[in-house]
């Protein structure tokens, strides 16, 4: 506690002496004069300072630079400046390099169908009909002796709408005799095509195409096409049926009270879902496609008068500039739409969960479905919303308020816990209380490493068990669990590479981060424990207490689609505290979240 | 999508100036004030502190909004012409610099007194250093959001701790109340005044204020705030460790944190949390002097580069930073920088005001 004062008059000895090199009797006159020099002379700082205020201006700097240079070269795609000209399939299709004319791409772009039913199948055998899951049958439509053949893909196609509805009008029923004189003439055809429709295909989807791209785009997606001898072009029939999956209980996020109602693979159904459960006319929903190879369906889903018309646009624009061959699940949309790359925090939610979808879709957010994935992304995205489960809602508030206050704390555990863990044990044991000390001491007796990488031998075994327990098939996941959490654990305590202490500590990290509803927000809470070990290694607590300001930085700094991340707890939205921490009741939630800007603000009539 | 200049709100407001308020003045209010005064009366000179410094605010704000949308740096030069203006507001940004120096080196030295021993100093400032550059450069609207996740954690913790401390509170340590007369607590009015500084950061936020009528509305909730924390804080230190006991003390508040006990809850002891909090609010301090600087000489000298000059404050700031040589020299410092602050905020912006209205520059009332 003591602090050495230098006392002006010894210093003015020695700066006068040493410095001025003034004679011993003239001293104690002159001192006065420069005492003044030297003493600001001696404020001014020695040269490793200025070293160090030299590295305190450059690497916050260096470090800005080489942010801003990886987020332009994300943006870019590559690290290298040069831009290289790169191919993509636009660039090798016949259209672009200027064979033909029009605006289509692809393989067969610009081929017109004829008239001329031979000519029209060649050029479909030719092309598309190579592939050994396309097939062809011919026949002869009864009554006019017209060659017809429908062509379609095994595997795509409801096999009872071609027998029924196609084969079996055209070939047993046939254009009646009365009507048969007028098709016979060449100029008619498109008489036939038209009496087609009209009377002999009940099939509710029929359309008429004339190019050969468009034909086989339909058929290899899962359309009959029906060739006609004598008709321009081709009539594309029905849609594709693929085998979908039933709406299971989702296995991401598990409730105990709740719908027991999923996502599926397929788009249709995810937004026939969303339908039946929000039934609202004003539920709009919008389609994209996306890929630029591979063809994917993907829906934007908002409730027209409530949600944001800014954010809708804004969520519109980032789909639009979505670049990529094919998206093969939605974390992929999720990637290319996100506001900050090189952020650890997710800013886009995922869920398997209808619910939870219609309950963000009422706050005024927007759902992104893409064809192929259980996985509806919401934005936008706050960092509340992680820690909240819909079964907050269904139970009664005073334990749906008491999960909440749980999962913040939990949070914070599977934050902080390793890290307090190490700066207690290796920077300030004084800061405790004597005998958990003492306790602490004692179980740590004969371990041999610094705390730090006790911590880390635990901590990453733990995480390794995690990984292990999910790629691993069902059955064996829990014996593996038995395995690695008993055994390991016990043997390392009493091999005695690590405390029993730790062991307490570590297991009540792992299952902290096991509440946190959001996998994707738990695996960031996992990244993060470590840096927060790290720091508490190099500094402590106040490591420790830098690493909150600087995640409370980072939080402050983001946004995701225009609403900033820590949004609703600052800036203070009184109104919007009712779902933050606490759950209020449902009767005082009257108020849509401010935040998102809602345009009917009222949740009551 | 966030491409207008950010505005904040009245609470906003209000936010800010409690956290900038809030400093290392905290932990040394009691043995300044109580060396100052002689008799339990610190309690009077702190409350009366905070009404003279109500005052000077309210002036102060006035002035602001006479000029709506421009900060002291841009409105000076319209009110004294453009030379003194360059004078004043340097000498403004200097003690914004100054005082930002100030804080980081306070809490280095209390960092390395408790908590990290045997870490030079230089790490302890620079990694708080850098984490702070990252968030101003964020601009107001990021910093403003830290701090209002800051202040309500410090505000609970604080006064949870402050008040856990009434085992060893004896109100006889409070008495006599005026036992020798009021020239003590005038005595004591330097020193608490002092304590008060941070209400100068409205000449800057009220340009950036939605609602600037309001701003007189949160220099007072920003004074009161800060003048009930100070004031239980007073009260608590002397009640519990007498005059005596705190004029020995470098950081009485610490002190009275650390001497207590309560057996039964898993920490016996407060010090660890008290620090954690008082670090947070010096890095809140820190942060917005370093803002104002670094707004005052974008303004002074109509630059557009905002991030640029922060960067380029850093290593002056540190440098600053370890200038004084011992804790005795800081404290001096700080001393310096009150008298100075005196002058600039509280006589100033009279002067300011009443040239404003005799040369009839800047609107009615924004």
């Amino acid at each position: 506690m003591s602090f050495s004062t230098q006392k002006s008059g010894n210093y003015c000895d020695q700066t006068g002496t040493q410095y001025l090199g003034i004679p011993a009797a003239s001293h104690a006159e002159k001192c006065r004069g420069g005492n003044m020099w030297s003493t600001i002379l001696s404020y001014v700082p020695k040269g490793p300072i200025w070293i160090q205020a030299f590295l305190v201006f450059i690497i916050p700097i260096g470090i800005t630079m080489t942010t801003r240079w990886i987020n332009a070269a994300i943006k870019r795609g590559s690290f290298s400046r040069s831009k290289q000209p790169t191919i993509s399939s636009k660039d090798i299709s016949p259209a672009a390099k200027g064979q033909g004319q029009g605006t289509e791409t692809g393989h067969y772009a610009n081929i017109k169908l004829t008239e001329n039913y031979n000519t029209n199948l060649i050029s479909v055998k030719e092309s598309f009909g190579k592939n050994a899951d396309v097939h062809i049958r011919e026949f002869t439509i009864r009554g006019t002796n017209t060659r017809a053949a429908v062509i379609y893909t095994e595997g795509l196609v409801d096999q009872d709408l071609v027998d029924d509805h196609l084969i079996t009008p055209l070939m047993l029923e046939g254009v009646p005799l009365l009507k048969q004189e007028g098709f016979l003439h060449p100029d008619n055809a498109h008489l036939l095509s038209a009496y087609l429709k009209d009377q002999l295909l009940p099939v509710s989807l029929v359309e008429e195409t004339k190019s050969l791209q468009e034909l086989s785009v339909g058929v290899l997606f899962g359309k009959n096409a029906l060739l006609v001898d004598g008709l321009p072009g081709a009539l594309l029939i029905g849609g594709h049926k693929i085998k979908s999956r039933g709406v299971n209980e989702p296995v991401s996020e598990g409730l105990i009270r709740g719908p027991r109602i999923g996502f599926t693979e397929q788009l249709s159904d995810n937004t026939g879902i969303l339908r039946r459960y929000g039934s609202d006319q004003s539920l709009f929903i919008q389609k994209y496609e996306v890929g630029s190879r591979i063809k994917k369906d993907l829906a934007i889903a908002y409730i027209q008068d409530i949600a944001d018309p800014k954010l809708v646009t804004e969520v519109c624009k980032r789909i639009e500039e979505m670049d990529m061959d094919s998206m093969l699940e939605s974390g992929y949309v999720e990637q290319l739409i996100e506001d900050s790359t090189l952020s650890p925090f997710q800013q886009v939610l995922n869920t398997e969960r209808p619910d939870r979808v219609i309950g963000a879709l009422l706050e005024g957010r927007v759902a992104i479905l893409l064809d192929g994935t259980p996985f509806v992304l919401v934005v936008p995205v706050t960092f509340s919303m992680l820690l909240q489960s819909p079964e907050d809602y269904y139970e009664r508030w005073i334990p749906g308020t008491f999960l909440r206050m749980l999962r913040f704390v939990a949070a914070m555990l599977a934050l902080l816990a390793p890290a307090l863990y190490i700066s207690f044990i290796s920077f300030h044991p004084g800061l405790i209380p004597t005998k958990l000390v003492l306790t602490i001491i004692e179980t740590r007796t004969g371990v041999p490493f610094p705390s730090i990488i006790e911590v880390l031998i635990m901590e990453i075994s733990i995480e390794i068990l995690r990984e292990a327990g999910i790629r691993l098939p069902k059955p064996i996941a829990p014996a593996m669990g038995i395995v690695g959490g008993l055994i390991i654990g016990q043997a390392a305590v009493q091999a005695g590479i690590i405390s029993q202490f730790l062991v307490i500590v570590v297991a009540v990290t792992a299952i902290s981060s096991f509440t946190i509803p959001v996998y994707s927000a738990g695996l960031t809470l996992r990244i993060l424990r470590f840096a927060a070990m790290f720091s508490a290694a190099i500094l402590g607590l106040y490591g420790v207490v830098m690493f909150f300001l600087l995640v409370c930085t980072h939080l402050a700094r983001l946004s995701s689609f225009g609403v900033p991340y820590v949004a609703p707890a600052v800036p203070y939205h009184m109104n919007d505290w009712k779902d933050f921490v606490i759950r209020a009741p449902l009767n005082m939630m009257r108020m849509r979240p401010d935040m998102n800007k809602p345009i009917d603000k009222d949740r009551k009539e | 999508m966030n491409g207008s200049p950010q505005k904040i709100t009245t609470t906003q407001a209000v936010v800010i100036i409690v956290n900038y308020m809030l400093g290392a003045g905290i932990l040394t209010l009691p043995r300044t004030t109580s060396k100052a005064v002689g008799t339990p009366d610190v309690w009077i000179s702190i409350i009366l502190s905070g009404l003279i410094i109500a005052g000077v605010g309210i002036v102060l704000v006035t002035l602001c909004r006479r000029f709506p949308g421009k900060t002291v740096f841009q409105f000076t030069r319209e009110i004294t012409g453009s030379w003194i203006a360059y004078i004043l507001g340097f000498a403004m940004i200097m003690y914004f610099m100054v005082i930002a120096a100030f804080e980081i080196r306070v809490m280095a030295e209390v960092t390395g007194m408790y908590l990290l021993e045997r870490t030079p100093t230089w790490a302890i400032i620079m990694v708080f250093m850098w984490i702070g550059i990252y968030m101003i450069s964020g601009g107001l609207g990021v910093i403003v959001r830290v701090f209002e996740i800051i202040l309500p954690i410090t505000i609970i913790i604080f006064v949870i701790e402050i008040l856990l401390s009434n085992q060893l509170f004896e109100i006889g340590n409070l008495r006599p109340v005026l036992g020798e007369g009021l020239m003590p607590v005038f005595k004591g009015l330097k020193p608490s005044l002092l304590s008060y500084t941070g209400y100068e950061v409205m000449l800057i936020m009220t340009a950036y204020m939605k609602n600037p009528k309001k701003s007189n509305m949160a220099m007072s909730w920003g004074i009161f705030i800060t003048t009930a924390i100070y004031l239980i804080t007073v009260v608590m230190v002397v009640g519990s460790l007498s005059l005596d006991g705190i004029k020995t003390r470098t950081w009485p508040t610490l002190d009275l944190v650390r001497s207590f006990e309560i057996q039964g809850l898993i920490f016996e002891r407060f010090e660890s949390l008290l620090l954690v909090i008082w670090i947070m609010q010096i890095f809140s301090t820190t942060a917005i002097t370093h803002y104002c600087a670094s707004v005052g000489i974008r303004d002074l000298f109509r630059s557009k580069k905002i991030k640029g000059i922060m960067y380029g404050l850093l290593p002056f700031i540190y440098v600053t930073a370890m200038m004084p040589k011992t804790v005795d020299d800081t404290f001096k410092l700080g001393d310096m920088l009150g008298n100075v602050s005196v002058i600039l905020f509280a006589i100033l912006p009279l002067v300011l005001l009443l040239l404003s209205l005799i040369r009839k520059k800047g609107g009615k009332h924004a």
